[in-house]
């Protein structure tokens, strides 16, 4: 795998914590902008009402709902990378589990702003949480919705608890090798942590176990989130498939995600020895596999459409090939299950650029394909005299884009003040190599 | 009577003492200091009086809660419109409160109006009036809307004391056609009515009796009791005319004939009827004068001018000679061109060929619109004053300047520098905009004054509230500036006299109870009706010549509109914001061309086109609909308004633009059309404030129809199965489970299952459910742009559909929530906001709701409304909100709840009687106004209830009811004449 | 009992490091802890040491959290008790769903807890007698014998190749 020292691996990870250049800090400042560019228009919406999106009747769920997915599916990558691979024992997994822990909890974040964005009456939200009041008023655990705030804040709280105890052993690394106020702090993340026999022996166990909790965890999440929609009656919607669809779609946005994030990533790091190109191959043949998942997620839904002589159910696909959102179709299509499959040749697996361009190609389609879902469903439902056509206003568009900064932003302070790749499992691989 | 008629009419009791009638001053309304004797805060006070919306004069009740009038219902006792309304008549309350209302008479100045007292003003019209007076003969003129019999004396005594001559009354449809024909055919000068639920098949040559046409209430009722199927019967409707409105989507047999050939098409029938030796008993000179008159209009010719297929025509005549009683009806309100009078005129001659008898027609019960002025005096009124013969002129009430075709001489005369105009309305029009002094009187809900519908009977009314301005009586102002004294001492006192003098009543007791009843009418029911006596001795001089058609072209026509009438109704927020029925776009007038033409002319929907005309131009957005003939434009009268507030200006554009305001000398009337316009597309196109989605329903269960045929032949085998098809229906109570279809187990009601049968047969589609759903349960006005974004908050929508198979067939289903047994929008969300009760209603808590808008998106039926923002009820409409129901606030989701505030009050009388609510004791707004009764409410588990027995109709299905919603809004079918 | 000394000896190679634990006893010297920048198999076998206990925690937590789930949501829809799309008040096929979630998100408030138990962690004491060095590429042996054996005792490490560090 890899043929670096132990001293290797430390300089060049602790290399990424040294003082930042000033363009550093230009780009952390813009991304701040952004958010709070987003955090403006959502202060406005919520003063104003939220007609100030784009929303109607029958498109009740715009963008905020097609965001949340998007960032949950993004999430997902994270735990399956670092929990799932870490079961199969898949070495390759080491150098980017990190970065992807990380993505995880900011996408986490990021997705679940969402559902109280698109609330109504956002400052109501707590009506959702099982507070114990005098009333006895409780939320309504039938609620697909009820499902989500289980299983998200479950899900964020079991990824950022299983990232953190990831770090321990490398906070302990920096404290190690840094001075002044840096080792202060980092002697206190690290809890002391010395790498003792003791220590070492449950630590790999808590973490076997972790690995081993995260991994159904990881698949019912995407599920919950599917049943948003396969628990209503919507034609388009209700559909035994959408768990399985929905989790490889996540995953396959996710590794794209990764992707997205790594290759500058390593650029810039110099990551190039640890994050070798064929850690980055690996993951493009993940996405082949989760994109003809996808790809065959697709046929089945409009063979089931048609299969069924369930009229209503045919003419909401058929409308979906040849509406007024048609376009959406193709782009995921195109995007999702066409361009990944250039991955087959290797020369576009091997290839920097090419895996950059098609990573962003399968964020941009899976974000169609949600919205394909979403809109497209309600849009042209049962009741043809309610048939509407909704579109994104201005406050959506901001929303979306304080949203991507703000997992940036996220990203960028972490990646320059913690090892954004575990030298710890960096060591073994090495050591298991040599 | 059920019960909640009968506790309105106990409530009536107290009119003597009504809550609203003393106090003056406004804030009554606001702070009871001290509350009239008569009022319980929380309970609602009833008073009987007379909608004055259009000429019809239909019978209301208005409730008063805290000293405002919040809802108005029809009179159950009236005989015009027996309890129910059309959405007009619901909208009434929005005059009272509208905004744009003036609170104090304007006098214009060098630099435009400057508000005045009342006293003032009355002083100063007082002085104006008496110097004209002195001046000599027709000095005052006085234009006024039709009033009542009591208002009509006084004005004519008024203008007698200035030495005038009485007034013109103005009305824009003054039906002069009809007025003629009546009297060249029944000898009748006047407007008769007619007994619609007698006959058993009706044919009309463009009369819309649903929507405007004379009484549209009455007939709506009297169209039903005719047409609704009774079992294997039900009445025949034929309608030619080159278009369909509301009321020729419910014509079973649409003949589409050219622009301006219906009069071809009359006198083609009475042709016929002559050809098959019918009218044996008419004078022979008149027969021999028919034949040879009507020797153009041979059926070749016929069909060759209309253009009507020969085999619809022939199904006509057949199934015209064949009825055992039918009726005709002439051409629509505003045809009194050359085309209309001749129609009418053909019309009447037919049903005297048909039924010498004239059995159908009554006499005996005119209507009142029958006492307006020709258009051609009202134009000569305006040619007088343009000439300086008048120094004052007193406009009672009426818009000419809107509702006149342009070059009518009236804008002139009003400019004229050396004429006094006084302009006694509520509102900046664009008739009161050239005014001199605009003096503002009180609107009918707020004054004593009585009408008469019908010649035959009193129909009264009496202030249901406190005046909300300082504005007085039309009456009282005539008393102080028409006489050097006051005759009586005050207008109240005046009817009471009036009625006294003609014997309608004896004494105050009488008095009182006329009040309280609303009028002086027989019951329901036993209406005396006679038919005219003369018969016709020679041919009409009008049928003399042969009436030449049209030259082709495309032709252009204004039809009254069901919501705004002659635009009257422009300011009413409710009725811009409640759709067109057939094209289904609220606060735009478009103009409706037949997908073909629009396909020849390179347009589509929402493309904005030019119309011109000799005298003038308009645009408008394009809408294709095959409800109208190819070689016509038709457009909706009633917007396009300059001024007359904030709800009418700069919404549409006014059709009237484009028409001759030339009469037709026959019957001094003018036509509502005119042969050939020229349409051009702008290149431009609108967004249409639409509130429908696809036009066809695709095949879906959710209109339904069956032929006669079928229906006779029994009741359908039961269904069993599980697809759209074949699902039975599934009545929300544990019977309507079973295990084969239902994954949960069945569950229970106590006592009571809410639920709502609705008769597809009945429905006409007038959309009064709608108004009176806005009006009870204080639903937002959005506005045009919150509809184009798909905001509007209609709890209750007609929904039209068109038949896929015969697009120019059109249906309507009223779409409201089916408070389903099963509701998917209930289990999704996340706080129990919506819920199941315990009496079946699918209930709605707004407090609770959140808006996560799960619900919405889970109902198969998109009947559920949302709060986008906080809705304005801009000052003083925010009086009319019903106390009874919360104003949601934004964020939060709503919908139809079967008015459970309704439910509440019944329960609260059981309760108190310590008994069980009975059938008909809950009535919903929606329920209640419908004209055409296609509404029934009831609860499901009193095996005895009309909505249970009607479940067993074999018509009987439920929207959708595959889902296995199991709705409690059950549908009866729509029952077709087998084409 | 005389004083003791504790010395460390840092290896590059955790092979050596086992074998030096092997050794310790027999060359009459205490073994006392051993760090290393990675888990090695070998410290730990050589160690001979059972598995860690972190599991029962798990276990706990994961069953507290299975039932908690499902009480709560039962409990929740009793104190309504209102009819939804109906459904049955206490309907157990979703409310598994709550259930399972909880049982995931306590299994791993029980790991974490175990995890922090077992080893003793946070422990900032520990760091007295600590190399950084172990946190790189050391494997680090700590051993202790009593005074005046300082000398041997280094020796051992330095025969078997270490470098030797010495805590007063």
């Amino acid at each position: 795998m890899t043929d670096l020292t132990y001293a290797q691996i430390d300089e060049t990870v602790l290399n990424t914590l040294e003082r930042p250049r000033p363009r550093y800090w230009v780009f952390v400042a813009l991304m701040l902008c952004g958010v709070l560019l987003g955090a403006g228009a959502w202060a406005y919406q919520i003063f104003v009402g939220i007609g100030v999106g784009g929303q109607d009747i029958p498109v009740a769920w715009g963008t905020y709902l097609i965001n949340f997915v998007f960032w949950v599916g993004i999430a997902h990558s994270g735990t399956l990378i670092s929990a799932i691979l870490h079961l199969f024992r898949a070495g390759w997994r080491n150098p980017i589990a990190r970065a992807a822990e990380t993505m995880t909890v900011f996408a986490v974040c990021c997705a679940g702003l969402f559902p109280f964005i698109h609330l109504g009456r956002a400052w109501q939200v707590y009506f959702m949480l099982p507070l114990p009041n005098q009333r006895l008023l409780w939320p309504n655990f039938l609620s697909p919705l009820m499902f989500d705030v289980v299983a998200i804040s479950t899900y964020l709280t079991v990824s950022s608890l299983f990232w953190y105890t990831g770090l321990v052993p490398d906070l302990a690394v920096v404290r190690d090798r840094s001075t002044g106020l840096r080792h202060k702090i980092f002697r206190v993340l690290s809890l002391g942590w010395s790498g003792a026999h003791h220590q070492w022996l449950n630590y790999s166990r808590g973490y076997l176990f972790f690995a081993a909790l995260a991994t159904p965890l990881v698949i019912s999440v995407h599920s919950v989130v599917s049943w948003d929609f396969a628990l209503g009656v919507v034609p388009g919607w209700h559909t035994t498939i959408f768990a399985p669809y929905f989790v490889a779609g996540a995953i396959h946005s996710g590794l794209a995600m990764v992707l997205t994030l790594m290759i500058p990533l390593r650029r810039i790091f110099r990551y190039e020895a640890i994050i070798t190109l064929n850690v980055l191959e690996n993951v493009a043949k993940t996405m082949i596999l989760t994109g003809l998942i996808v790809g065959l997620a697709y046929g089945t839904e409009y063979f089931i459409a048609w299969y069924s002589h369930n009229a209503v159910e045919w003419e909401s696909f058929r409308w979906r090939a040849m509406g007024e959102y048609a376009y959406g179709l193709y782009f995921m299509i195109l995007c999702n299950v066409l361009i990944p499959s250039l991955f087959l040749l290797k020369a576009v697996r091997r290839s920097v650029p090419w895996l950059f361009a098609i990573s962003l190609a399968v964020n941009f389609g899976m974000w169609w394909e949600r919205f394909v879902i979403i809109v497209g469903g309600v849009a042209h439902d049962f009741a043809p005299h309610a048939w509407g056509l909704y579109a994104p206003s201005l406050v959506e568009y901001c929303i979306m884009v304080g949203s991507f900064s703000l997992f940036f932003f996220l990203f960028l302070l972490f990646c320059k003040h913690m090892p954004s790749v575990s030298m710890t499992e960096m060591k073994e691989t090495a050591h298991h190599a040599g | 009577m059920n019960r909640r008629t009968f506790l309105k009419l106990a409530g009536l009791g107290s009119v003597s003492f009504a809550a609203g009638c003393s106090p003056e001053s406004p804030k009554y309304l606001y702070s009871l200091v001290q509350a009239p004797e008569d009022m319980v805060t929380g309970k609602a006070t009833w008073y009987a009086s007379t909608c004055r919306e259009c000429p019809a004069g239909c019978g209301i009740i208005a409730k008063n809660r805290e000293g405002r009038v919040v809802k108005v219902e029809g009179n159950p006792l009236h005989p015009l419109n027996r309890g129910k309304l059309c959405m007009r008549g619901q909208a009434a309350l929005q005059a009272v409160y509208n905004p744009d209302r003036l609170k104090t008479p304007l006098l214009k100045e060098k630099d435009g109006f400057v508000p005045i007292g009342f006293d003032r003003a009355q002083a100063l019209l007082k002085t104006k009036v008496w110097e004209a007076a002195r001046r000599g003969a027709d000095r005052v003129r006085l234009m006024t809307e039709v009033v009542g019999e009591s208002q009509m004396e006084i004005f004519r005594a008024a203008l007698k004391n200035w030495n005038s001559s009485p007034p013109v009354v103005f009305e824009p449809f003054a039906y002069e056609a009809l007025k003629v024909a009546n009297r060249e055919i029944f000898g009748v000068d006047g407007l008769v009515s007619y007994r619609l639920d007698q006959a058993d098949m009706l044919l009309a040559f463009g009369a819309e009796f649903l929507e405007t046409w004379l009484s549209p209430v009455e007939y709506a009722w009297k169209f039903k009791a005719m047409h609704a199927a009774r079992g294997p019967e039900k009445g025949l409707f034929f309608l030619v005319s080159p278009f369909q409105t509301l009321t020729g989507a419910n014509a079973d047999h649409w003949l589409a004939c050219a622009p301006g050939t219906e009069a071809v098409v009359a006198l083609g029938l009475v042709r016929q009827l002559l050809d098959i030796r019918r009218g044996k008993h008419l004078p022979p000179d008149l027969r021999e004068a028919l034949e040879k008159a009507t020797e153009p209009y041979q059926q070749e010719a016929v069909l060759k001018l209309s253009g009507i297929p020969l085999a619809q025509y022939e199904q006509l005549v057949v199934r015209l000679t064949e009825a055992r009683r039918p009726l005709v009806l002439g051409a629509g309100s505003g045809q009194s061109d050359a085309n209309g009078l001749a129609a009418n005129i053909a019309s009447n001659l037919l049903n005297l060929l048909l039924d010498p008898e004239l059995s159908l027609i009554d006499a005996a019960n005119r209507h009142r619109v029958e006492t307006a002025a020709r258009r051609a005096e009202v134009l000569d009124l305006f040619k007088a004053l343009f000439s300086g013969q008048s120094d004052v002129l007193i406009l009672n009430n009426v818009n000419p300047v809107f509702n006149l075709p342009p070059e009518n001489g009236a804008k002139a005369a009003l400019e004229a520098s050396n004429l006094f105009v006084v302009s006694l309305s509520d509102f900046i029009d664009e008739t009161s905009l050239l005014a001199d002094l605009i003096l503002p009187g009180s609107l009918p809900l707020e004054t004593w004054d009585d009408y008469s519908g019908w010649s035959s009977l009193v129909s009264t009314l009496q202030p249901a509230m406190g005046k909300i301005t300082e504005a007085p009586h039309i009456g009282d102002l005539f008393l102080d500036v028409g006489f050097e004294t006051r005759p009586v001492p005050d207008y109240k006192t005046y009817i009471a006299e009036r009625l006294r003098k003609t014997g309608r009543i004896r004494n105050e007791l009488e008095w009182m109870r006329t009040l309280q009843q609303g009028g002086l009418f027989p019951a329901a029911g036993q209406v005396t009706s006679a038919s005219p006596a003369t018969r016709p001795q020679r041919l009409p001089r009008e049928l003399a010549s042969p009436y030449e058609s049209p030259p082709a072209g495309l032709a252009f026509a204004v039809a009254p509109s069901v919501r705004f009438f002659d635009g009257r109704g422009a300011n009413k927020p409710w009725l811009c914001e409640i759709p067109d029925p057939i094209s289904r776009v609220a606060w735009q007038s478009p103009v409706m061309i037949h997908p073909a033409t629009a396909k020849s002319k390179g347009l589509r929907t929402a493309d904005v086109v030019r119309v011109t005309s000799r005298w003038g131009s308009l645009e408008a957005p394009v809408y294709a609909t095959e409800v109208v003939h190819p070689g016509l434009v038709l457009m909706a009268a009633g917007q396009g308004h300059t001024a007359y507030g904030r709800y009418a200006k700069d919404h549409g554009a006014n059709p009237l633009g484009l028409l001759p305001s030339a009469v037709e000398p026959a019957c001094g009337g003018t036509g509502c059309g005119l042969p050939d316009i020229t349409l051009e597309a702008t290149g431009r196109s609108v967004e249409l404030a639409h509130t429908d989605g696809s036009r066809i329903q695709h095949g879906r269960a959710f209109i339904l129809t069956t032929t006669l045929a079928d229906l006779q032949k029994g009741p359908p085998p039961a269904r069993a199965g599980l697809t759209m098809g074949d699902f039975p229906l599934t009545l929300p109570l544990p019977e309507g489970y079973d295990p084969k279809r239902d994954f949960y187990p069945p569950h229970d009601h106590d006592h009571y299952r809410w639920a709502m049968v609705v008769d597809l047969d009945r429905c006409i589609g007038c959309g009064a459910c709608a108004a009176a759903c806005y009006a009870e349960n204080n639903l937002g006005i959005v506005g045009e742009k919150r509809i184009v974004q798909g905001r509007e908050m209609a709890w209750l929508e007609i929904v039209r559909y068109h038949d896929e198979r015969r697009m120019e067939r059109v249906m309507f289903l009223p779409m409201l929530c089916q408070h389903c047994d099963n509701a998917p929008c209930e289990s999704v969300c996340p706080v129990y906001a919506p819920h199941h009760s315990s009496e079946g209603l699918n209930n709605q808590i707004y407090n609770r709701c959140i808006g996560t808008r799960f619900c919405s998106q889970n109902c198969p039926y998109k009947v559920r409304r949302f709060n986008w923002f906080d809705w304005e009820w801009p000052e003083p409409m925010n009086l009319q909100l019903n106390p009874d129901v919360t104003v949601r606030s934004k964020g939060v989701m709503e919908k139809c709840s079967f008015c459970i505030q309704r439910i509440k009050e019944a329960r609260t009388w059981a309760k108190n009687e310590n008994r069980p609510i009975r059938e008909g004791e809950v009535t919903p707004a929606c329920v209640q106004t419908c004209p055409t009764d296609a509404l029934v409410f009831g609860n499901l588990m009193d095996k005895d209830s009309r909505v249970r027995r009607l479940c067993d109709d074999p018509r009987a299905y439920q929207a959708m009811g595959y889902l296995n919603t199991k709705p409690a809004v059950i549908y009866l079918k729509k029952v077709l004449h087998e084409v | 009992m005389p004083a003791e000394t504790c010395i460390m000896g840092l290896f590059k190679d955790d092979g050596k490091a086992a074998k030096v634990i092997l050794d310790l006893p027999a060359a009459g010297f205490s073994f006392r802890r051993a760090h290393s920048p990675i888990p090695s198999h070998r410290i730990l076998e050589a160690l001979k040491l059972r598995k860690g206990r972190v599991g029962w925690f798990t276990l706990t937590g994961g069953i507290i959290g299975f039932f908690a789930g499902f009480a709560l949501a039962i409990f929740t829809s009793v104190q309504w008790n209102l009819i939804v799309s109906g459904k049955p008040i206490v309907s157990l096929i979703p409310f598994f769903i709550v259930g399972f979630e909880f049982t995931i998100l306590f299994s791993v408030f029980g790991n974490v807890i175990g995890l922090l138990v077992c080893s003793r962690l946070p422990d900032y004491g520990g760091l007295e007698s600590y190399d950084p060095r172990c946190s790189g590429e050391h494997f680090g042996v700590l051993a202790a014998c009593e005074a005046g054996r300082e000398g041997e005792l280094m020796d051992f490490f330095q025969k078997k190749g270490g470098e030797v560090k010495v805590f007063a």
